[in-house]
This record gives C-alpha cells, structure tokens and sequence, in this order.
C-alpha cells in the first residue's frame, strides 16, 4: 500500500483505539502492529504528531507497582477529528467497494 | 542490535535533525523496551522490530517540518477571509438568480392553466379567443418545463462551484500548513449518463413543443384576428 497513504490510515487507527480508553504508548503499538504490517516503532511518530496537533494529551498514571506511565487520551479536537475523519474513511471505502463490485459483475 | 546501540543510534539522529523533545521521545522508546522485555522478547529482536533508528528519526523529522512557519498559515486565512466575503457576494447573486428563474417558471406553468381553464383573475391575462388561448397555454407550459429543467441544471452548476471553492479554499490552506493539497473538483456538474440524458432530452423537447406551439398561436391569432399584429385589433396594449 502507499506509504503516505498508509500513514493517514494509520493516525485513524490510533484515534479509534484512544476513543474507546485512554492507552499508553506500547499498547498502542502492540495492538497495531500485530494487526498492520508496519514497523513497532512507527507508531511513536505518529501519536507525536497527533500530539502537536493537539489532537491528544498525555498525562502520567502510576500502575500497581511499576514505574508511571505516560497515557494518551484523545482531546475534544481529537474526538471531533475522528469522527469526521472516519466519515470519510467509510466514505471512501464504499466508493472503491461499489467499482470492484461493479467490475466483479461484469467479470462474472 | 542492543537497546543502548539502538537509543544512541535514535539520538545522534534526532539531534542531527534538530527534532524538538528529545528526552521525551527516548523515554518512549525506553519504556517500549522495559515493556517487550517483560514480555519475553530479547533486545536485539526488540530493536529489529522497532525498526532502523534513522528511518524512524526521520519520521519525526518530516512531522516537525510539516508544521511550517506558523506565520504562513495566518496570512492565509486572513487572505480567504478576504476572498471569503467577494466569493460569498457572487454566490449569493448566483443563487438569488436561483429564485428568478424558479418565479419565471412557476409564472410561465399559472399563465398556460389559467389559459386552458379559461380563467382570467384580475384580467392579468390579454383576451383571445379561448383556441389560441389554449395553443398558447401549450407553449407557455412548455416554457415553465424548460425553465424548470434549466432551474435544476442550474442549481447544479452553482452547487459545483461552490464545492470547486471549497476545494480549492482547501488546498491554499493546506499548502500554507504544509499538509498535501487534494485534487481540485470539476468546476461542471457531473450528473451521471442517465440524468443527464434525460435532462438534455427534457430540454430539447419542451423547447421544441414551445417553438412549435409559439408560432402555432401566433398563427391562430393572427388569423383570428385578420391581422398579423393581432394586438392592434385586440387593443392589449390600451387603457
């Protein structure tokens, strides 16, 4: 897949897991990576720019007996983006669905 | 590679772009470490996972540059809100023109069913004898269809139009913030093959039933009347 475009897709993804809970950065890349074939690192960037964008926040919160950890919540901002940016992304998607439907008839 | 190999490797990087927070972004990257690691996993398979430092470096280097100068994106939208207050003027003229054509339309459709029934309220309509009253009825209702049909075509083109505004209101924002431009929308309506069929033969029909019917009543009338300016011999145009 294109990579510019994967990295969109990708922003979407971490929005959609930081809407549901707040999550710390491994998490994040775990559950990611094991779905998307992409680097563990990657994901660092890109909550990094959500950040900047002032798309999430971080705050620190201390487990039962580990070290504190930075979490990533999604703002106000960031919720409004996701859920325009899903719109589009379902938007998407249907319109290249219906083309490969409409050549899978003409195939068949 | 090790995880100090890895961190410094990530660093040197960092640095050498210039990337902002540096401690924060390696703290990250620590804490994946602590976090693989208690799940099992040896460093080295945790830095090949990761990913090579440079690439990931330069992921964050290109993020800080997209943000550009902030200056950049405020001239920007002081320029569109500008432009915003001349494109809002012609679209709002576009529109209104909108509601002309609809009167047009609806005036032409009350004239050709007054004709045909006869009716005359508030003797707005000239007399004719009823036969030429309804051959141009017939044509007046065909003017309504056409003006109907140019009312839709219309309201799609202004449509269009703005939406090629937005887009490329979009897109000179974008390049200001350093964010990649979408392609720019087609400034004609794309109706589909099977509107705009029926459209384009909705158009031509009324306009040939009212070219038709026109001339048809005008003969009637002048025949009528005994004289090609029939007006003159009904006396329309006197008080």
């Amino acid at each position: 897949m294109n990579i510019q475009y994967k990295k969109g897709v990708l922003e979407l993804c971490v929005l959609a897991m930081l809407y549901r809970e707040d999550c710390y950065g491994y998490v994040i890349s775990e559950s990611i990576s094991r779905k998307i074939d992409i680097s563990d690192g990657t994901v660092y960037p890109i909550l990094r720019k959500l950040k900047s964008d002032g798309l999430v926040t971080t705050y620190l919160s201390e487990e039962s007996g580990g070290p504190p950890r930075k979490y990533y919540k999604l703002t106000e901002l960031g919720r409004q983006a996701y859920f325009k940016e899903k719109g589009e992304w379902l938007g998407f998607i249907r319109t290249v669905e219906k083309m490969l439907e409409d050549n899978n008839n003409e195939e068949s | 590679m090790k995880r100090a190999e890895f961190i410094e490797r990530l660093s040197k990087k960092l640095k050498e772009f210039d990337v902002a927070d540096l401690d924060e972004i390696i703290s990250e990257y620590e804490e994946h470490f602590v976090c693989k690691l208690a799940d099992g996993y040896s460093e080295e398979e945790i830095a090949a996972r990761l990913g090579a430092p440079e690439a990931l470096a330069l992921q964050f280097a290109e993020e800080a540059r997209e943000k550009g100068p902030k200056g950049a994106k405020a001239l920007a939208i002081a320029g569109l809100a500008f432009m915003d207050i001349f494109a809002g003027c012609f679209f709002a003229l576009l529109y209104a023109f909108s509601a002309a054509l609809a009167a047009f339309a609806a005036a032409s459709a009350a004239a050709g069913i007054c004709l045909l029934c006869g009716f005359n309220p508030y003797s707005l309509l000239p007399p004719m004898p009823y036969w030429c009253g309804a051959i141009m009825a017939l044509s007046v209702m065909a003017l309504a269809v056409l003006a109907g049909t140019g009312l839709v075509y219309y309201l799609l083109f202004v449509r269009q139009l703005v939406k090629a505004y937005g887009r490329c209101r979009r897109n000179l924002l974008a390049s200001a913030s350093g964010k990649a431009p979408l392609p720019p929308a087609a400034s004609h309506p794309r109706l589909g093959a099977r509107l705009g069929r029926r459209l384009r033969s909705i158009a031509l029909i009324s306009l040939t039933v009212f070219a038709v019917c026109f001339a048809a009543g005008f003969a009637a009338c002048a025949v009528s009347a005994g004289a090609l300016g029939f007006w003159h011999a009904w006396r329309w145009f006197v008080q």
